[in-house]
């Protein structure tokens, strides 16, 4: 059940992946695999180990033991900024945007484009607003600050920045925690333009009707293992619902 | 448009819709446009910039005074303006970068003391010019160095930081002078403060100089962006890679180096250190910044408004004594427009981002 369908390599392979901090295992053995051009979700209690898999990935957290892959290459990450340089991009919950600043000028935090001395501020603009535009990421205007957006057209800047800086592994922590449903619905239209443009997207999330209208795949983390991986057309709720909760023994471990 | 232009509110024009056409969704969008223009007639023109408020009030309290005293518009009379405000000026554009990065720095006017009674005691023990220029100024670079590493690793608050330099740098002014002018100083000296070029005094030109810099740098260099950044939102600045702490202690160190810097032409522009200079000058300086617009919060302001905001200052100070207005008064009303700046500020950003500041 966990060996997936297609005969490809993985962007992103975890390969037993262990964990503990001082006596809590938070991670026992777990691996996973994220195929470019697909949405796997991330599912579990709390607890159950998803957010230390993904700080792992993110190259906040360094594993006790297990390897990491991107695109069959094996590496280490020793900080966030070797996720980052080998294409992970990490959006978390608190979106890090800066609300003073136009859309634009948040996507370029950082690495504000500039000719000489000076910002080019039509590329910027120009380059923001094209990527928006092939996201259908729906905003006002580029030059609107984000403190004026919705929390979905946040969300949205939020996921184009690391499009813009090349990013191929887009994980995302609760993407559509706290928004409406219109927003909601908003930001997995995103999500699947992403899967539409190759990139593997890892999707942590708590609500299963979000799980299952966005991922291809479902991987259940159960106290601190990998208690199973679904294909969503091959499963449904009552299944992933049991796995979380553990009525359903985990598959065998590999 | 730049970062500093948030202040305006976005137009209708402006908000470009990048939705497709009869999308179900765009709708909303429109209205979000809609929202913050029809704000903008809610909230009156006024609030729509800071600056053009600002200007408007300058010109009229102009024309108030031009018609009350005939010598209030004369040549003479605006250069001395600008002469007496260009210090406040000088160190206020370091201010604004100051304040935009989420910072503040009340020791400038200790460390413009510093820079005045270094300089000048290094002349009178016989320095040369650049030696006591460099002096004056290094010293204005290592207090404002100080208050950066104490603020950035001791993380001791920029406020509490500050106003112990402050109370130091005053301090040791008072131990090293004893309380006594010092002079007489060299004429190579004096006339930085004094001379002139083309009938405008150089202390103007000094004033363009760093003002045109600034401004430079704040709204069109990726520095400039970064520092919005980080007054914008500090955890995200440093997220995206910004160097966070390496620009937060240079931004002390522009202040102290300006402060310092201003202080030295003070004291060329009196031929004499004195002790007391730049007393409460941190006042005036701050005072500035917040009523040119930049906001206390961070990532907000710009040297254009600074520079208003240095104008709308000494304008007053002049007009007032020139309407023979007791210059007891003008304390009383510079607060009082100091309150209604930062008041403006703080409904504008209400209004804006629907936050509490």
């Amino acid at each position: 059940m966990t060996a997936p369908s297609l005969e490809r390599e993985p962007s992103l392979r975890a390969t037993s992946v262990s964990k503990s901090f001082g006596h809590v295992q938070a991670l026992k053995d777990v691996s996973l695999e994220a195929y470019p051009g697909e949405v796997l979700a991330l599912v579990g209690d709390n607890g159950a180990g998803k957010s230390t898999l993904v700080k792992v990935l993110a190259g906040v957290i360094r594993p006790d033991s297990g390897e990491l892959a991107i695109g069959g290459e094996r590496l280490t990450f020793h900080g966030p900024r070797d996720a980052h340089a080998a294409g992970i991009a990490t959006v978390f919950q608190d979106l890090a945007l800066v609300e003073v600043l136009d859309v634009a000028t948040n996507m370029f935090l950082g690495r504000t484009p500039h000719r000489g001395p000076f910002v080019d501020k039509r590329g910027m603009y120009n380059r923001a607003a094209d990527i928006l535009v092939d996201l259908k990421i729906r905003v006002p205007s580029v030059r609107v600050p984000v403190g004026l957006l919705s929390g979905g057209q946040r969300q949205g800047v939020a996921i184009a920045r690391p499009v813009l800086q090349g990013g191929t592994i887009f994980i995302m922590d609760e993407p559509t925690a706290a928004l409406g449903v219109r927003e909601t619905a908003q930001v997995l239209e995103i999500i699947a333009e992403l899967r539409a443009r190759g990139k593997a997207v890892i999707v942590i999330s708590h609500d299963l009707e979000v799980v299952f209208e966005v991922a291809d795949r479902v991987q259940v983390m159960r106290l601190g293992r990998r208690a199973g991986v679904r294909r969503t057309i091959d499963t449904d709720r009552s299944e992933i619902v049991s796995l979380i909760t553990g009525t359903i023994s985990a598959d065998v471990a590999e | 448009m730049s970062p500093s232009d948030v202040n305006r509110r976005t137009t209708a024009a402006e908000t470009r819709p990048l939705q497709r056409e009869g999308d179900d969704t765009a709708a909303s969008y429109q209205a979000v446009a809609r929202a913050v223009t029809s704000n903008e007639a809610l909230v009156g023109r006024v609030l729509r910039s800071p600056q053009t408020s600002l200007l408007i009030a300058i010109l009229i309290f102009m024309g108030i005074v031009a018609s009350k005293s005939p010598v209030f518009l004369t040549r003479l009379n605006l250069i001395n303006i600008g002469r007496n405000g260009v210090f406040v000026f000088i160190i206020a554009v370091a201010a604004t970068f100051v304040l935009v990065s989420g910072g503040l720095d009340l020791s400038v006017g200790s460390v413009f003391a510093v820079g005045s009674i270094a300089s000048a005691y290094l002349l009178v023990h016989g320095a040369n010019v650049v030696f006591a220029i460099l002096g004056g100024v290094g010293l204005g670079i290592a207090a404002g160095l100080i208050n950066g590493v104490v603020i950035v690793y001791w993380k001791i608050p920029p406020l509490i930081t500050t106003l112990g330099m402050l109370y130091v740098c005053r301090g040791l002014v008072n131990v090293v002078t004893g309380g006594n002018q010092l002079a007489p100083l060299p004429n190579s000296f004096t006339n930085l403060g004094q001379g002139s070029l083309w009938g405008v005094p150089f202390l103007i030109y000094y004033g363009l100089i760093v003002g045109l810099i600034g401004h430079i740098v704040l709204e069109y260099t990726p520095l400039g962006y970064n520092v919005r950044a980080i007054g914008g939102n500090r955890m995200a600045a440093r997220a995206s890679g910004i160097k966070v702490d390496a620009i937060t202690i240079s931004l002390y160190v522009l202040s102290g180096a300006l402060a310092a810097f201003a202080g030295l032409l003070m004291s060329a522009r009196l031929s004499s250190g004195q002790p007391s200079v730049g007393d409460a000058l941190e006042l005036q300086v701050i005072s500035a910044v917040i009523i040119g617009g930049t906001s206390l919060f961070g990532g907000i302001g710009s040297i254009k408004g600074t520079l208003l905001g240095a104008a709308m200052l000494a304008i007053l100070a002049n007009g007032l004594v020139l309407m023979s207005v007791n210059p007891l008064w003008q304390n009383v009303i510079v607060g009082t427009v100091l309150v209604l700046a930062v008041g403006l500020d703080r409904l504008r950003r209400t209004r804006m981002w629907r936050t509490d500041g």
